[in-house]
């Protein structure tokens, strides 16, 4: 690098302003490379459709987990490491009652119940798909927010609520220990086995009307509820935030909790509010990423973690609305990065992305526009 | 008989001391400054009637009852509103609901009560949907009063709300609170603006180092040599 030139006339510029004329210029460059690529049709046009597709549903329930972990850190003022772990959470017990009801009469109870860890019960003859098992699949669903809620209220009660106001960091620290825990405990019931849990999704074609708007020939119907549920669920928190008095509530939680004290509002309530929003929905995006992708495992949530992070903190740390932003530049990014690397690098994209938004933007995109 | 009562009130952070045996009352419609120099513990009177302290001894009876020890959503039920110095308004919610949090205690919004105060403060009004993050000084400082009047307190207290607002308009807030106090809310005033205080005001208190050190009409401290020499500046 000849910084050495490039001091003189940049003198004026502050490092920030160089990293985010780099970053303009990169996104710019990669852009214009990606129109050279379609053009020229090295890069059919089908593919770069289906890559922002996946990234959108990766955003999603990315998005899902994010409104939690963002809610705990404005209103709790902590960064709950143990968020992944509800997520988690969700996955297990969804599917564990989804496999209940779904397998009902057709494979073990300890198959069933265990979620195949003895390898019984295959996906497939227990016909564990949208379509076969409708029923089975929406109750999982609901069943994966309550158990999470549950968990996470039980979490609050024997370790979070006793360092309220301990500070920030204590609570760090005793999320990563609930972390573990809950993840070990997890294992201890299912194991650590990965296995597939979820039925090949049915793949209806499009009406052509809808052809000829996107470049697809049929949908994956998990992927259609998973961004159905995401979405619905995403509304929801919105109306909930803007319209409700409890959403009013933990907003002006968020902003100021001294001062909500002093108003009269009961912040423990809120705080009660917090925990079952944001847990319900990270319980929901742990058990749709498992519809989406067919497998299941303890690492689920974990590994989910640090992208959530990534998104939450891209946003701003604390604004409901900037993780979902924040949620979508990550989701879409770990994916149009396979336009020009590997699939194995693409989280370093999202990640190196996150580190040179920070350096122009400290405090994240969308910082002081909008709080909860 | 006083609406509010503290006696031989103790309090602090943590283990550091402000307040030692501070005694105050303010009676039914009464308009009360506490004036004295930095550090005199003004802010934390106000504070401590809240809770928002370290509680070390000492009695704070309002209405009758004594309320050392309520949480802060009790002590707004028996009528105590308090429109703290600094942060006083919530930023990212709107001046409506901004309002709307100041009566959470109640099922619902009172919509006669709003309307008495876009009356009183037309200007919140205008703004109605505006982020109050984005209104200026004077105006959040309204919006806060307007919140803690939400629930019609038989006391308002008001730590310093001249602070850092443009001259030509600290004469408007004290003709505001003026009216508040006209209308027979009690007023309990913390002030850096002595002379004004004390002239707007029935009785007064000088408080020097967390102590009492006078008390008397707000002329008669504006009079006394003493007092004008030691803390309004001759």
């Amino acid at each position: 690098m000849s910084t050495g030139h490039g001091r003189g006339r940049l003198s004026n510029l502050t490092p920030q302003e160089v990293v985010g004329g780099l970053l303009l210029a990169g996104i710019g460059i990669l852009v214009l490379d990606l129109v050279r690529l379609v053009v020229t049709g090295e890069l059919p046009l089908g593919r770069l459709w289906s890559y922002t597709w996946n990234g959108i549903v990766d955003s999603l329930y990315i998005g899902l987990a994010a409104i939690g972990l963002s809610m705990t850190y404005s209103i709790l003022r902590f960064a709950n490491f143990s968020h992944g772990d509800l997520v988690t959470t969700g996955a297990f017990s969804g599917w564990t009652v989804a496999y209940l009801i779904g397998g009902l009469g057709v494979a073990d109870l300890s198959s069933r119940l265990l979620l195949r860890a003895d390898g019984g019960a295959q996906p497939g003859s227990v016909g564990m798909d949208v379509l076969s098992a409708p029923i089975a699949i929406l109750v999982g669903l609901v069943i994966s927010a309550i158990v999470t809620i549950l968990v996470a209220l039980a979490i609050d009660r024997l370790v979070y609520r006793r360092l309220r106001d301990a500070g920030g960091i204590p609570l760090l620290i005793a999320s990563v220990g609930v972390a573990l825990a809950l993840r070990y405990l997890i294992a201890f019931v299912y194991t650590t086995d990965t296995r597939i849990v979820v039925a090949s999704p049915p793949q209806p074609e499009l009406p052509a009307a809808i052809q000829s708007v996107v470049p697809m020939e049929t949908i994956n119907l998990h992927e259609a509820t998973l961004v159905i549920s995401a979405l619905a669920l995403i509304i929801g928190v919105h109306l909930l935030l803007q319209y409700t008095k409890l959403g009013k509530s933990m907003r002006a939680m968020s902003d100021n909790k001294d001062l909500a004290l002093i108003t009269g509002i009961p912040t423990e309530r809120v705080i009660f509010a917090t925990w079952v929003i944001g847990s319900g929905l990270a319980g929901v995006a742990g058990y749709l990423i498992v519809l989406d992708r067919g497998q299941i495992t303890i690492n689920l949530g974990w590994f989910l973690l640090l992208l959530i992070f990534a998104a939450v903190i891209l946003g701003g740390i604390g604004s409901i609305y900037g993780a979902l932003a924040g949620s979508l530049v990550i989701g879409l990014t770990i994916n149009l990065s396979l336009v020009w690397i590997p699939a194995d690098l693409n989280e370093i994209a999202a990640f190196t992305l996150m580190i040179l938004v920070l350096i122009f933007k400290p405090d994240g995109l969308f910082s002081g526009v909008e709080t909860a | 008989m006083a609406l509010l009562e503290v006696s031989d009130l103790d309090a602090g952070y943590g283990d550091l001391q402000i307040l030692e045996g501070v005694d105050l009352d303010v009676a039914d419609g009464e308009y009360v400054t506490i004036v004295g120099p930095n550090g005199a513990g003004k802010s934390t009177v106000m504070k401590s009637i809240f809770g928002l302290t370290e509680y070390m001894g000492g009695s704070i009876v309002f209405d009758d009852s004594e309320i050392h020890g309520y949480r802060p959503e009790d002590i707004i039920q028996t009528g105590v509103g308090y429109v703290p110095q600094n942060d006083n308004v919530f930023p990212s919610l709107s001046v409506i609901e901004n309002l709307e949090m100041g009566a959470y205690i109640l099922d619902e919004v009172p919509e006669d009560r709003l309307a008495t105060i876009f009356d009183r403060f037309p200007i919140l009004a205008e703004r109605r949907d505006q982020k109050a993050g984005t209104m200026s000084g004077g105006q959040q400082q309204m919006l806060a009063m307007g919140r803690a009047l939400m629930l019609e307190p038989d006391l308002l207290m008001l730590d310093e709300p001249s602070a850092g607002l443009a001259p030509d308009l600290v004469e408007d807030m004290f003709d505001r609170i003026d009216e508040i106090n006209d209308d027979g809310t009690a007023v309990l005033l913390v002030e850096q603006n002595a002379k004004e205080a004390l002239r707007r005001c029935d009785r007064g208190y000088v408080l020097v180092q967390g102590k009492n050190r006078y008390e008397d009409s707000g002329d008669a401290l504006l009079a006394d040599d003493q007092v004008r020499q030691d803390f309004l500046g001759g």
